[in-house]
Parts: C-alpha cells; structure tokens; sequence
C-alpha cells in the first residue's frame, strides 16, 4: 500500500520518535511505499490566517497553503498518525495542519444548497493512530477519547465510505517502564506486519 | 468576577467575532472584571517547543515561557471560551493555550503519583460556540470540543461550578434570523453570568 504517515512531537530523540521510526522500517519491510510528514522537524505554522480564514467557504484546491502535502494525501491509500496525546487530543501542531490542510475542495466539498459536506479524501482506506497518554486507559474512555474521536470519526467521515480504522496507545506513559515501551514497539511493529 | 476570556478566532468582523464583542459588552454592564485574551491579536503561538516538552514535569521552571498567561489564569474567578468548532474541535491555537499553559502546578498538580486539581478559584467557565455542521453530526462524532469542556475541564475547576455551553450548531445553513436568535440567547446568558 502507498502509507503516508504524519508525525508529530517536538523532541527528536523522543519515544514518540522511536515509534515512528519502528512504524517506517515495518511498513517499508513489508514492502509498502511509506511517505512521511514531520510536522514539527518542517516547521509547519498550524495556525489558519485571516484571509484563508475568510475566504475559507469559496477556496479552491489550488489554495491549499501546503500543496505538498495535500499531494501527498491524494497519494495515500493509507493514513497513519504517530502523535502524544496532550490534553486527551492531538498536540496543536496537528489539530492546525487538519484545519488549514483539510480544507474545502482537498478534502471534502460544502454543497451550497443543503450545507452537507461531500468527502475527497476516498482514496484513504484504512486510517491509523499510533499515539501515547498520560492519563491511564479508562479515564481516557470516560472523559470521551476526543483525540481519537477526532480522527476514528471526524476525519474518517471525509475518508473511504469502509475505510477501515485501528487505534494504538500507551497509557499512563509518564510513569511507563522500559518493559512497557518494548512491549508497545512490539505491539505497534505486530499491527503494522498485518496492515 | 475577575473573568478570563479566551477568544480565538482570526476574522474580527466574522460571526464568532461578533459574539466576541457581545460578550465583553454585557460582561463589562454587569460590572465584571474583564481580562481579554484574543489569542490571534496577541498572536500567541500555539505550538509546544521542544524545552517545554523536556521542562514539562519540572514545576520549579515548567510556567516560564507561558508566564504572563499563567499568572492571568491564577487570577481569573470564571473563564469564558468564545471560539469557533473546526474540524471536529478546537482551533490549533486555542488547543496550543490547553498544550502550553495547563501545566502540572497550574492547572493540576501531581502529588504521589495522583492528580489534583488546581484550578480550584475558578467558580464558572461558559463557552459560546457554533459549529459548522448540524447537531446530530456533531454528537454521532463524539462532539470533541464540548467533551473537553465539559469533562476535562470541569474536574478541574471548582466541583459544581456552572458550565453553561452556548452553541449555534450547523453555521454552514445558518440565515440572519438564526444567528439573530442565538446572539440573544447568548445575551441573556451573559446578563446572567
């Protein structure tokens, strides 16, 4: 499969880093084409701008303020964030390059009439996280997993109408062990061999 | 009260720039203190630096960067939110505030390995929204923003304190009559703040 995956956590050597790199080499070994967007290593600016801002209803395609990365999308069969969940959702850095990439006409279209919205990104088939949080597992499910809905739902509403979807996480990860992250690479190496 | 607004949108003549201004207009008549934080005019970065990250769990230096903001979060009684739902939750820089400035020893502390609330002070938080798409779509997609609001927010604040949450859902075919509507709505529930 062509797998784009996003990533995005503001120290190198961190163990979100590590996952990505683990996710690359199983992907690649497996013999699918992998791209890959480091948010922060591009130094992406996630915060929309006036003018995009108001003329966001009537943008066209060709007003993506990232057309690499809308490219990049349209390429993609498969869609893989790799993040730290801070504040039970994506860190701002994503949340801002859904909102100004994600836009109207590179992935979805408002249909002037009944206000709907048609999804464009139906080349994505299956839509992945790979994240870690602070919190343990079920506080996670009680506070509503707004991250994961965020991407499980939200943005794969715009996606294949059967795209398939799967969610990894470490939990309680400041107080995790080196035992708990091998065991989370092997996890996360084990879901990628079968995608 | 002493309230913190935190407003985050980029248009000042959009909707929710016009509930911006509503807010602080019936805020300021009933005599309360406003702080105004317009996170776009301040142009506050929402991204979390990687010294943030390595300093995250250190009290003593963590507030450092974000200083100004976190001494006029300490200082708030109540908080409003005034910001518009994109893509399922809340603009980058309104999520990038939550990222850099509720830190541990903020808005919690973590004492033995449990987390305490810190924002104990704050008696009120009221959030004035609107959504692009209609409401049913909202709630089928787990509704992000009103969850962190509402749940996530909430332990963090004083037990019981009101959480009124003001929202004008499928904006995309909002008309006058609508928008007129929930600009009163809003203005009865900031006269009653």
């Amino acid at each position: 499969m062509r797998v784009l995956l996003v990533h995005c956590h503001p120290v190198p050597e961190s163990f979100c880093a590590a996952l990505r790199d683990a996710a690359v080499a199983t992907l690649t070994s497996n013999g699918h084409e992998v791209r890959l967007i480091d948010l922060y290593a591009e130094g992406f600016d996630p915060v929309m701008h006036a003018d995009e801002r108001r003329r966001y209803n009537d943008l066209e395609a060709a007003d993506n303020p990232a057309p690499e990365h809308a490219a990049h999308l349209k390429w993609a069969e498969a869609l893989i964030f790799v993040y730290p969940t801070w504040w039970y959702g994506l860190p701002a850095m994503l949340k801002g390059w859904l909102d100004r990439v994600w836009t109207p006409e590179t992935a979805f279209t408002i249909s002037r009439d009944g206000g709907g919205i048609k999804p464009l990104m139906t080349n994505i088939t299956r839509l992945g996280v790979i994240t870690t949080c602070g919190a343990p597992m079920w506080w996670s499910w009680l506070v509503g997993h707004p991250g994961r809905k965020t991407i499980l739902r939200g943005i794969r509403a715009l996606c294949a109408p059967r795209c398939r979807t799967f969610f990894l996480a470490h939990y309680l990860m400041d107080v995790s062990t080196p035992q708990s992250r091998t065991d989370y690479l092997a996890k996360v190496r084990r879901k990628l061999s079968a995608l | 009260m002493r309230v913190l607004m935190l407003h985050a949108h980029p248009v000042a003549e959009s909707f929710n720039g016009a509930l911006h201004r509503l807010v602080l207009e019936r805020l300021a008549a009933r005599g309360h203190e406003i702080d105004n934080c317009d996170l776009y005019a301040e142009g506050f970065d929402p991204r979390l630096t990687r010294e943030e990250r390595l300093a995250y769990h250190d009290t003593a230096v963590n507030i450092e960067p974000v200083r100004e903001h976190v001494e006029r979060i300490r200082r708030a009684e109540a908080l409003v939110l005034c910001f518009p739902v994109w893509n399922f939750g809340f603009p980058a820089i309104l999520k990038g505030y939550f990222d850099r400035v509720f830190l541990p020893g903020v808005s919690f502390d973590i004492v033995d390995g449990r987390v305490r609330p810190a924002l104990r002070h704050i008696t009120k938080v009221a959030t004035v929204t609107s959504y692009g798409g209609p409401r049913w779509r909202a709630f089928v997609l787990g509704d992000p923003p009103r969850k962190l609001v509402q749940r996530v927010i909430r332990v963090q604040v004083k037990p019981g304190a009101p959480m009124p949450y003001l929202a004008h859902y499928d904006m995309n075919r909002s008309t006058a009559k609508s928008r007129s509507r929930f600009m009163e709505k809003v203005r009865r529930a900031m006269d009653a703040f």
